[in-house]
């Protein structure tokens, strides 16, 4: 009673800390849709564009004091930054196969460059990461190991999240094996398969005293 | 029929070379050269920090002709004293940052391997807890 007065008071006096969580990951990955996920399945809107052609988020989308419950009725406050995906690498040319013209995939890949370079920034000043991982793929690559040594010494929260569950090929103890000292989350942002042990997992683990 | 003779070039370099330069000319140093064409391979580590620099510093310099680069690092684990006071030197620049507010201009490497490479060339890296094998190819 006295705890839910006091988060009423922080309410009102905007002292109550809202979570910056970051979500981050390799290109197409589907961070964009699991950013809907959350946001849609707390406050029934979306907070991006998702495409198949690789780069669709070239800016940082921000979705700000998304409440979530956890099972034990306690309320997380979140602001959801969902990032560009990091790449080593940015060819316009790929972008020629989904049928946009050259001036239009050299735009692209142009602002895809931007988008990694904000998304990296922001690493200063996230304070828990879902770091997104396409089960069906392999999870060795190099933006996933540099992403979570930075992560490792910036002492920042972070839960790996094996998205694409719902794909026939998925295999998510293969990141449970590749990453054995992080917490795991096998799900389908897509179909919202294992979101309630997502949303738990951000609590335990992203949460001080959580 | 004349065939064109389609060469790579590897450039093997001491880590040494690369810790006697401060971390900005490192990674200047690192791009030019496999902007120039060049596989770079080094028997060292560059921190989690450096890399996402690297990549951060790659991005800029992407254009029509030069997309990115390909980079796998294979860290060796230290154990024993040697692994001690390597994380007590790691401790110690924490340290050094929390009172400066700035990175030691030259950083040691951490044991292992690191090959960078132009995208344009390295077509794939598989890679494995302990080793990988790279594609290349013009």
């Amino acid at each position: 009673m006295f705890r839910r007065f006091l988060n009423w008071l922080r309410d009102l006096l905007g002292l109550r800390k809202n979570i910056k969580l970051g979500i981050y990951g390799d290109v197409n990955v589907g961070k964009t849709t699991l950013a809907n996920r959350i946001s849609l399945d707390w406050t029934g809107e979306e907070i991006g564009k998702v495409s198949e052609i690789p780069h669709e988020t070239r800016v940082v989308q921000k979705k700000e004091r998304v409440e979530i419950r956890l099972k034990n009725n306690k309320k997380i406050l979140l602001n959801i930054l969902d990032m560009p995906g990091l790449a080593t690498k940015i060819d316009y040319r790929k972008f020629l196969k989904y049928g946009l013209s050259k001036k239009e995939a050299k735009k692209r890949a142009r602002e895809a460059t931007e988008g990694v370079i904000e998304a990296i920034k922001w690493l200063k000043n996230v304070d828990a990461v879902l770091a997104v991982m396409d089960a069906t793929k392999d999870p060795l690559t190099q933006v996933n190991i540099t992403l979570l040594g930075n992560l490792e010494a910036r002492k920042i929260p972070v839960i790996l999240v094996a998205n694409k569950i719902d794909l026939k090929n998925a295999k998510p103890k293969r990141i449970k094996e590749c990453f054995p000292q992080y917490p795991v989350v096998p799900v389908s942002a897509l179909t919202g398969k294992n979101m309630d042990e997502l949303y738990e997992a951000i609590g335990k683990y992203l949460v001080k005293g959580g | 029929m004349i065939r064109k003779k389609l060469k790579l070039k590897f450039d093997f370099i001491s880590s040494e070379i690369l810790e006697k330069k401060d971390a900005k000319s490192r990674i200047k140093f690192i791009l030019n050269k496999v902007k120039d064409g060049t596989i770079l391979v080094t028997d060292g580590v560059m921190n989690p920090e450096e890399e996402m620099d690297l990549i951060k510093e790659t991005m800029r310099k992407v254009d029509d002709g030069f997309p990115g680069i390909e980079v796998c690092s294979l860290r060796k684990e230290v154990k024993g004293i040697k692994g001690f006071l390597d994380k007590l030197s790691d401790q110690g620049i924490k340290i050094q940052k929390i009172f400066t507010g700035k990175e030691p201009e030259k950083r040691k490497l951490k044991e292992g391997i690191t090959l960078i490479g132009p995208a344009v060339f390295i077509k794939k890296i598989k890679r494995n807890p302990d080793s990988f094998s790279v594609l290349a190819g013009i």
